[in-house]
This record gives structure tokens, sequence and C-alpha cells, in this order.
């Protein structure tokens, strides 16, 4: 089946996209244009949500075997040799529920490109030695890079404890134990059962012909039609009272997130509210909204500060979010980036206050029409590159809402001030928050953490009243933090 | 009056082989125009639709700060640049911002600052007018300077996390004495941290370099070039310029080899850092796309050398090389990572014996084309839409400031030979130009 989004028959897109998975057939989001580029997305809807208990990281690793590996006919190193010259990339991308392999060539190069694309996901070559090192890599990505990344560390703890006791609670890349046991067969194992075309979604947009799409399509159908497994799933046990977990590391700053689990994803009938609330608390990476205002600009805490409604890794190096993160479950996050450490405690009291103060008050009228304006027009600025406009395509795909960006457009300009105001009330709070802190001396701490203790801020230039009156209410706002909340993990445990 | 050069080039991507005279690598017809003040709008309508990006390149970096103890100011302006003016409050220029769905933002790097925007089409007007104002009212009290540092702090925080951070501030600081790149962009810690006191330097800087002859305008998208120098006139045009010429220290030629060493509290896997004094950014000589190549030719994913350490033997999970475009003598640097430390040693000779190899031998033709052929499809995959058009043609801006930099450039890559190649590596790699850091966690075998 081949959905077109400027097709006339995308209204019916999503009676077709159930048509098609009762019938275990791929899907397909193409979008042809007059690009000289070519821009493919292939999606997996199977990811570590799908990783057996014992073995957090094979989805991961068996991604991994496909896009940085050899295939039966061709070494890694002449696939690196062939893709060098068209400055082509490949690469997967692996979350809960999707495993991407995204990739670009110049259509001069499509051909050639193509081969080794259809190479390395049809025809893995599941050699042992390009194993030992996705393997090596996944492992020193945790031990030498996710432990010295505080602010990405932190929020991947953030999720991992907000999920205790379900599929989504692992972090995607694995753990050090598990990925040190996981054998090759197990990855042969994974790919057999879940790389099926019931799974995938091709998609592929920019300069290409239609007889190309035909061969591709034909191409992957060589995948068996359904998916050997049923992945686990269930719903996020709630969170009973507010809980944090410190990272203890030698660090000079403090990362701090918190967050809770959202019933409301893309499919919701609430999500554009959401996002206008949420943007208007913490628009990723700029300036002018609650968070970044209150605790950078007006008291220096930091570099900045945010707040999410759906996972946005990467986000210290992103000022976008990437596509093709599906989820079925997503968590409301604030993230409060490295303080000093003197501030730590004022800094969460402040976040949490101005959460507080959003529940209570709502948006103004002046603040939402401006959001939403914000919003509408910057979906235009999110969906410039062809990549992204066929990644977020293939989202809306996955949550049954086909053409995503208009249909998020027509939405926001429906709402309302009460709309946003009703789900700020209905899906947020500020008791029963899960926290994660990445910090040096974590008992210590813990320790004023759980103190009722006053927390004032010393400033190094004099403040307005507007913001000292304030301070006054914050330095001494419960956390409601009790000592038995609190769990204080050496970094090296971490995802070990 | 309005100096223009108005250049309408062919859209052939790609240059032909060696041999036959190169066509232009930039594919859109641009046009240039010089205000009197010493201000240039540098205008290329794409033809992709809706959006609109400006990107405001200042030639002053961290290489400016030529005066002890104010290292990471020209970064500080790049935070300062959004605190207001009269007419836009901080408050109303991101009110502004917001209601046109805009993306804003800034970066620098050692030798600019760039402040850029991306927005709708319809909103070029009040985004050249507010950008105007910013540039020629900047105003700031001394509390809100202060409480802005703080931010810069922060931001020096959150990179220190990571290892290869420590490592590159080391690296430039042992293998430079004199230029100021011998700093990172964020400035030495001491600097910064005395950042709060330095209010009345801060004018200071700002007057010296936020003049309109530091300063290029780049706007891509879905524009006219009338248009757009129509308004830079406007907005613009009573801006005066100023006089003032950093003196910027010369690096004295390196006469022996360097080496330090960062311990690193916590745990990584080894870092190692090859470095050597490479040449000043020149199209109109082969030796900066002669090293460029060379940095593809033996380090990158399909070199021997990394099909060799990362691949087959695995003692190394990343090595990348890189040969920056500066204004002044930039570092030609290699990076691994290694995954024992017993081994730095061994991929520390493997990577001296490599560069001994480039010296020794020419390379073979066809390598070197099929890094031609990278280095233009790289390109060509950059610029896939209006804002990565005008991010490409700032870096050449901020070199001599005209988009046909990158031309120039790449017909240098295009008239390479091997022995070029082979040369460059033996001026340029010496020992004596050579420095070498390594990082390991504290306690670990060096």
């Amino acid at each position: 089946m081949t959905c077109q989004v400027k097709s006339k028959v995308k209204r019916l897109a999503s009676l077709l996209l159930f048509a098609s998975a009762a019938a275990a057939q791929m899907r397909v989001m193409a979008l042809p244009t007059n690009s000289p580029l070519v821009a493919f997305r292939i999606v997996f809807t199977a990811g570590s949500a799908d990783d057996p208990p014992a073995k957090p990281g094979l989805a991961y690793l068996t991604a991994m075997m496909l896009s940085d590996g050899s295939t039966r006919t061709q070494t890694y190193r002449e696939i690196e040799d062939s893709l060098f010259p068209m400055a082509a990339s490949f690469s997967a991308q692996v979350d809960k529920e999707m495993s991407t392999f995204i990739g670009e060539t110049h259509v001069d190069n499509l051909e050639g490109y193509y081969k080794l694309v259809r190479g390395m996901l049809l025809e893995p070559g599941w050699r042992e030695e390009d194993f030992k090192r996705v393997k090596d890599d996944a492992i020193n990505g945790i031990k030498s890079g996710l432990r010295n990344n505080d602010e990405e560390l932190g929020k991947e703890v953030l999720y991992s404890e907000i999920y205790q006791g379900m599929s989504y609670s692992h972090y995607s890349m694995g753990t050090v134990t598990s990925l040190e046991a996981i054998k090759l067969d197990d990855v042969k194992h994974f790919y057999a059962s879940h790389y099926a075309q019931a799974k995938l979604i091709l998609g592929i947009s920019g300069g290409y012909k239609p007889a190309f799409l035909e061969r591709m399509k034909k191409d992957f159908r060589q995948l068996p039609a359904a998916a050997g497994f049923q992945p686990r799933r269930e719903e996020p046990r709630p969170i009973d009272a507010t809980r944090a977990v410190i990272v203890d590391k030698d660090t000079r700053s403090v990362a701090i997130s918190l967050g809770f689990p959202i019933s409301c994803t893309r499919r919701n009938p609430d999500y554009a509210a959401l996002l206008v609330a949420s943007s208007y608390l913490g628009q990723h990476r700029m300036s002018g909204s609650v968070l970044y205002d209150e605790m950078r600009e007006k008291r220096g805490l930091n570099y900045g500060d945010y707040s999410y409604i759906e996972y946005f890794p990467r986000g210290m190096y992103q000022m976008e979010p990437s596509p093709n993160l599906g989820r079925r479950y997503q968590i409301f996050q604030i993230w409060i980036r490295p303080v000093q450490p003197s501030t730590t405690k004022f800094a969460l009291r402040l976040a949490t206050y101005e959460l507080d103060k959003l529940i209570k008050d709502g948006l103004s009228q002046d603040g939402f029409a401006m959001t939403r304006d914000f919003v509408t027009k910057y979906i235009n600025v999110l969906m410039r590159t062809q990549s992204a406009q066929l990644g977020f395509a293939i989202d809306g795909l996955y949550y049954d809402r086909p053409d995503f960006a208009g249909k998020l457009k027509q939405d926001l300009a429906k709402l309302t001030l009460a709309d946003v105001n009703r789900v700020i009330r209905r899906y947020l709070r500020v008791d029963r928050l899960m926290i994660a802190v990445v910090s040096n001396n974590g008992e210590e701490l813990k320790q004023q953490l759980v103190s009722d203790d006053p927390s004032p801020m010393i400033y190094n230039s004099p403040k307005p009243a507007s913001v000292t009156d304030v301070d006054k209410i914050v330095e001494k706002w419960p956390l409601h933090l009790k000592a038995d909340a609190i769990k204080v993990v050496p970094v090296d445990r971490v995802f070990q | 009056m309005v100096s223009r050069l108005s250049l309408s080039l062919s859209c052939a991507i790609f240059a032909a082989a060696a041999q036959t005279p190169p066509q232009k690598i930039f594919p859109y017809a641009y046009t240039q125009d010089d205000l009197p003040n010493g201000l240039r709008v540098v205008t290329v309508p794409t033809d992709f639709p809706n959006i609109v990006a400006v990107y405001i390149v200042v030639q002053t970096g961290s290489r400016n700060e030529v005066e002890p103890g104010h290292t990471g100011f020209a970064h500080l302006f790049e935070h300062l640049m959004f605190k207001g003016t009269e007419k836009y409050s901080q408050q109303r220029y991101n009110d502004a911002i917001k209601r046109m769905g805009g993306a804003s933002n800034a970066f620098t790097t050692s030798d600019f600052t760039c402040f850029y925007t991306v927005f709708s089409k319809e909103d070029l007007p009040t985004v050249l007018a507010m950008e105007a104002d910013r540039f020629q009212n900047l105003k700031y009290s001394e509390a809100e300077f202060k409480t802005e540092t703080l931010a810069v702090l922060g931001e020096y925080n959150k990179n220190a996390s990571s290892p290869f951070q420590k490592l590159n501030e080391a690296l430039l600081d042992t293998a430079y004495s004199t230029h100021t790149y011998k700093h990172t962009t964020m400035g030495f810690l001491k600097d910064i941290q005395d950042m709060p006191n330095q209010y009345e330097y801060s004018q200071k800087f700002f007057s010296r370099y936020y003049r309109p002859e530091y300063v290029t305008i780049v706007v891509a998208g879905d524009v006219k070039a009338k248009a757009v120098r129509d308004l830079a006139v406007k907005d613009w045009g009573a801006w005066k310029p100023g006089d003032y010429k950093p003196g910027i220290p010369v690096e004295p030629p390196q006469d022996a080899p360097r080496t330090s060493h960062v311990a690193w509290n916590g745990r990584t896997l080894p870092l190692l850092a090859v470095a050597y004094k490479g040449p000043a950014y020149d199209d109109s000589t082969t030796d900066t796309a002669a090293l460029d190549a060379l940095s593809y030719l033996a380090f990158s994913e399909n070199s021997e050398l990394y099909q060799k350490l990362v691949i087959q033997e695995q003692k190394a999970d990343a090595l990348y090389a890189s040969s920056p475009n500066q204004v002044d003598p930039s570092l030609f640097q290699v990076l691994a990572r290694v995954k024992k430390a017993e081994d730095v040693e061994y991929v520390r000779g493997q990577i001296l014996a490599t560069v001994q190899h480039f010296q020794d031998k020419p390379v073979d033709g066809s390598r070197l084309d099929a890094v031609r052929k990278h280095l233009r499809y790289e390109l060509a995959l950059r610029m896939d839409n209006s804002e990565t058009v005008a991010q490409v043609v700032a870096g050449y801006v901020a070199l001599r400031r005209t988009p046909d930099t990158m031309n120039k450039l790449f017909e240098q890559y295009a008239r390479l030979t091997p022995q070029d190649v082979q040369q460059a590596a033996a001026k340029y790699l010496t020992e004596n130009a050579r420095t070498i850091v390594t990082l390991d966690a504290v306690g670990a075998a060096k």
C-alpha cells in the first residue's frame, strides 16, 4: 500500500492503515519531490520494549549489526569504501517502539546507494568480528559516553525510574552486563522474529522515480510477512509519592530532570492543547518561555530550562526533536540544565513552584494567543527538510494521525484558552514527581533535599522586588521528599 | 550609494575532473551589496518556499580576545546581544520572534560570532529591523550583565562533564604559546568566573567589534535581492563604522614537539590527540585544500588506518581528523578514543607512521578523486534547505566576506594533485610542529 500525503486519498489513510496492518503488509510513506536528494527512513515498529527481559539492548545491537555491519556479499570495509565518495549517510536509531534506519543520498548515486542499503537490511552478513565491534561500541557508549554526559544521563535515569517494572524501564542501548552476555544468535533470532513486513514502514522522499519505489517494495517483500512475537505491553505504574534518585559522580555542577507519566500522545485529541502548554512553560532551547525566563534570565541559575510532553533525547545537541521516536507512553518532563551545587535545592523548588503556578493560574489570553501562534508557525520550521517531513509523516502513520502537520495546525486553530487550561489541570501535577539528579556528594545532597530548611538565593547583583518577593516563597517551597524516597546510586552502577 | 555585485552562476553542482576548468560549486545566484558604512549584505534566493534564514556574521571570535583576563568575551556577547534595546526590550524581541514562529539563536567560533533567525518570508522586514536595532542600540544594565555571566558559567558547567571538552582545552593551551587560539571559545574558566566584574570592559568590547565593517548579513531563502537591499539601507544605513583593529599576537614557529596529559576524574576510555600547526586559510594556493584532503585520505572511515585500528584490530572505537579553515594558522588534528590504556602508545605510533607514509609516498589518484567527489556531494547534501544554505555561506563569509570563497576553495580541490598532498604533509606535519595530548582516568596507565 502506498500512502502519498499529497494525494487526495490521504483522508482515507487511517482506514487503509488499519486494513494493511490486518493483512500484515508493509506500509509505505512516499513523498516524491523534485529535489536532487533522496531521503530514506525505513522504520520497523520493534524496539527496546521488545527486548526479552533478560536481554536489554538486543533490539539496539540488532539494528547496529545492520547499519554498521557487513552483508552476505560485502565486508564492512567494502561498504564504507562505496559509501565514501557518495558522502551518503546510513544510520540507525533505536527507541522503545521503533528501530529506524535513516539515510540520504544524491540522486546521482541512488542506484549504488540503494544496493548497499538493500544488502545491509535484507542480507546481513552476521559476522562475529562486526558483532564484537558493535557490542564494544554499545558498552563503551554507556561506560564512557552516557556516564560522561550528565544531562543525557539524568534524563535516561528519569525515564528508567518512571517506567520501573515495565518494558520501557531499561535504557534502549541496554545495560553493560546484558550487552556483554548477548550472543550473535540472539541478534539473528531477534531479526528473524521482528524484522517483518507487518512491522515495516518504508519511507522515501525526494527525486526518485515511481519505478524505483516499486522495486524497493518488491525487495522488502522478501521479509517474512508477520512478526513472530507479540510485544509485552503494560501501562506505567503510578508513582505513589515524590521520589528522587541521585546519581553520585565527580562532577562540577548538578544536572536535574523531573517528570511523571502522562496518558497523552499524538493520538490524543488533547495533544495540541498540551503542546501549547508545554511550549509556554518551556519551549526547547528557546528564550521567552516561563522556565527559561524565571530560572536563567532573571536569576542566572544555569544555561536553560525547558519542558516536554514527548521523549526528546540529545537535547543538548539538537534544536528540534528527532522524528521516529513514537511511543505508546509518554512522560511530562522538566529539564533543568546543570546548576551550581549551592543552588540545587532552590532550582528544584523554583521549577516546581512555576509548574504549580501554571496549574493554578493557567495561561493568560495573551500568553495563549502568542504561544498558539508560535507553535502553529513553528511547524513550518520543524518540517523544513525533506527527511524531517518524511519522519513526521511516518509518525503520523504510527499514531494513526495521517498528515500530522496539517492536522495539528487545524487542531491549534480550533483551540481556546479554556481548552489549554483544562488539559493543564488534567495532565499536569506537582505531587508524585520522579526526580533524577546527577551530582557530586550524593549523600550530602540527599540530606539537603529531605530537610525543610530554607534555601535562600544569594545573587551577584541587585534584584527587583518582583524577583525577591517570589524568592521568599520559593526558598521554603515544599518538595515533599522523604529520606526513604531518595536513593543515591554511584554512577558506575547506572545501567550496569 | 550601494555598490553591488550580482553573480549569476550556473546551477551545475558538480565540478568536472581535475583537468577541465572547474565550474562553480555554489549553485545559487547571489547578490552582494556593500553599504558605504562597510556593512555587507549577501542575498541568496533559493528554490525552497516560504522559509527565510538570516545569518549575521560578526568577524569577531575568541581570536579577537587579545587582552589577558578577558577571554570568552566574544562568546559572552553572543549572550548579551539578546538583552534588548530601548525600542525592543528583551521581552518584546522574544514576543516578536514567538509570534512569527521563528527560531532565533547564535553561536561563536574562534573566528566569528553568528546570530541567526529562521522564519516565514512575510516577517523579513520585522526581522531585519529588529536585528539592525540590537546591533546599533544594544542596552543592558550592570545587573543584567552580571546575571548573564552566570548563564555563561552554566554553559561552561554543562560542557564540563565531557572528557572531549577537557582534551580540547588542553590541546589548544599546549599547542599555542602566544596566539589567541590558545583558549577555547568559552574562554579560560578563571576569566569566566571573573566576568561579573567586567561590565565596563564589555562595553569597550561591544564598541570595538559591533561595527558595520566587521559584519556581513546573509539572507537566504524565499526572498528577492532588491527587497533585502532596500531594507538593509533603511535599517542599517545609519550605523556608524569604527576604527578598531586588534593586534592579534602572531604565534612564533614551534621548534620542538610538545606533549601534555590530562587526568580525568572519573571513568573514561583514554583519548589521544595528535595535532600539527597548519596554515591559515588560503584559497590562492593548494595548501588548505591539500591538508583537508589529507585528513580524509589518511583518517576517514575508508582509510587504511581507520580500517586497521577500528574495524580489524578494534583497538580504537573512534578515529577522525580535521583540518579546520581558520583565519590564522590552525591545528591539523587527529583524534582517537582507545579501548585499552595499554594500547595508547601503539595507536599513537600508528598515527605517526601514517603521517610518515603520506609524506613519503604520493597517494593514488583515484583515492584523491574519491575525496573530491565526497566533498562535492557532502556540500550538496548539506544544502538541503534555506537555513543550511545560509549556514554554509556564513562559514565562508567569516573567512573572506563572500560566498565566492567556497568556489575558490573547491577550485583548489579540483586542481589538487597527489604531489600537492604529499608536499603539504611534508611541509606542515613535522615533528617540531607537533603536539600530542592524552587524557585518561586518574590512576590509569599512561
